[in-house]
């Protein structure tokens, strides 16, 4: 993903400008900004939901169901059990009549392998309205996962969870979309985590929309 | 602070919902001669004691035939809110705003006010010109008279739908009809149900009653034991049974709605197997 002279103006006041950068295959970009800078502005236009008021975002041959996001508000079907709300990533992947008769038995061992790994084997046929909020954000997670994409725009999706289950997630996102050589772009408000799991950081800063700036994380850690 | 500005102008308190209040206060001063009645002397209390005196014991020996009546019953309320459902999920979507354009909400709601101020008892006449005098008659009037209904119901529940989980699948790949059957409608199902369980249980007791006019069910047993003078007690198995039946559908229906509105609030840990 390629993004050029990017702006993105809201009301009149400008959050972002002349922002340029290139995500590579296998890369996991950490955004870092203090509240109301424009992260979550910024990962929807990069997600295309959004149409930013200046400058391009070029996406390389890849396909609109390519590019999957976990989003702040999760954004999951209530009404619907844990395991159909996370079998639904891979709707993308099927025709309108396969899925209407419903997933097939691959299709679910698949996706309750992922269940497993964050920690809600015990929740599959539970009704997403009576899961906890942290456990509500590892089935986002899934949900996303499933969906198989090459670019992965994660919006604090360790906002809700303790440490143990922010670690497992980060380190299941990493693997699962770096394996598929895939980029993640992820925003964080905790340094640590930016530090343990980003190859570099985009800092934005709401007070000055041009004073942006992208470090090597692992130059930092020498 | 001035104590001038504490003051209410006395005209402030009439707005809408006052002026409605006493509107109606004055309706009701209006309607009190009515009470007068026939303006005969006539001794109500006797009149009551009799005609509840003749009312027991119900005669049980007709508990058969009854009990087919509303069966009878059952059978019209049930297929014409399965029919009534299904028309109103088509009709519901073009009275959302949400959905659709406002040409044809504003078509759809025209189309969908005149069949609700038709009543039951008047598309149960025009049924039963149409198709003779027989439960058809009763399924027909009642899928008419359901679909006004439930398919403004539908289509105010399509509105305030939650939409996000539908773009998020559409984020994600998913196409219109998809993201409709993964993301909006198991949000909807539930309320869905709650309604068409109200109108299944509205269905029935409606059905008693379109019955005197020929259009099937237990209504017709009503009307020809309140016809013949000395079957009071027939009448009143009749009654013993509706009321019955009506009972113990506002019970299961008042359960199931606690369950829906517990598993949309989040309280509900109900488990569904095979998903």
């Amino acid at each position: 993903m390629r993004v050029k002279n990017l702006g993105i103006c809201v009301e009149g006041k400008w959050l972002i400008r002349n922002l340029n950068f290139t995500v590579r295959q296998g890369e996991f970009l950490a955004v870092r900004g203090s509240s109301g800078s424009g992260k979550t502005t910024l990962l929807r236009v990069l997600s295309g939901s959004i149409t930013p008021d200046e400058g391009t975002i070029e996406k390389e041959n890849l396909n609109s169901n390519e590019c999957a996001m976990i989003f702040q508000d999760l954004q999951l079907a209530d009404g619907a059990t844990a395991i159909t709300n996370a079998l639904s990533g891979c709707l993308g992947r099927n025709s309108f009549l396969s899925s209407f008769l419903g997933f097939t038995a691959q299709e679910k061992k698949q996706a309750i392998k992922l269940l497993n790994l964050l920690g809600l084997s015990d929740k599959l046929n539970q009704w997403t309205s009576t899961l906890s909020r942290g456990e509500r954000q590892r089935l986002a997670i899934v949900r996303s996962l499933f969906s198989r994409p090459r670019i992965l725009l994660a919006d604090e999706p360790t906002s809700s969870l303790d440490e143990k289950w922010a670690k497992v997630s980060l380190e299941l996102i990493k693997k699962d979309v770096e394996g598929r050589n895939g980029s993640v772009i992820c925003s964080l408000h905790d340094s640590h985590q930016a530090r343990d799991f980003s190859n570099r950081e985009l800092f934005i800063d709401s007070n000055s929309p041009e004073n942006w700036s992208i470090q090597d994380v692992e130059s930092k850690k020498s | 602070m001035n104590s001038k500005s504490k003051i209410i102008p006395w005209h402030s308190r009439f707005d809408l919902q006052g002026i409605t209040f006493l509107f109606f206060l004055l309706l009701c001063l209006g309607s009190f001669p009515a009470l007068e009645g026939s303006g005969r002397d006539l001794d109500y209390w006797n009149n009551l004691k009799g005609f509840a005196l003749k009312l027991f014991p119900p005669d049980f020996s007709i508990l058969r035939s009854t009990l087919q009546g509303i069966w009878e019953t059952i059978q019209i309320a049930s297929l014409s809110t399965l029919l009534a459902s299904v028309f109103s999920l088509f009709l519901s979507l073009g009275a959302a705003r949400t959905i659709s354009p406002l040409w044809v909400v504003s078509i759809t709601r025209m189309l969908l006010n005149i069949i609700r101020t038709i009543p039951s008892l008047l598309w149960a006449i025009l049924a039963v010109v149409l198709v003779g005098s027989n439960p058809l008659a009763g399924i027909i009037a009642l899928t008419f008279y359901s679909t006004g209904y439930l398919a403004k119901f539908f289509s105010e529940a399509f509105e305030s739908a939650d939409l996000k989980a539908q773009h998020a699948l559409r984020g994600l790949g998913a196409d219109q009809f998809q993201a409709f059957q993964y993301g909006l409608w198991p949000n909807l199902r539930p309320i869905i149900w709650s309604h068409c369980l109200w109108m299944f249980e509205y269905n029935v007791r409606s059905a008693s009653i379109i019955g005197y006019v020929g259009a099937g069910g237990i209504g017709l047993h009503l009307k020809l034991y309140a016809e013949s003078a000395d079957s009071w007690n027939k009448f009143s198995l009749v009654l013993l049974c509706m009321l019955i039946i009506v009972t113990v559908l506002d019970l299961t229906g008042e359960r199931v709605r606690k369950s829906i509105r517990d598993r949309l609030e989040g309280k509900s840990s109900l488990i569904k197997k095979g998903d």
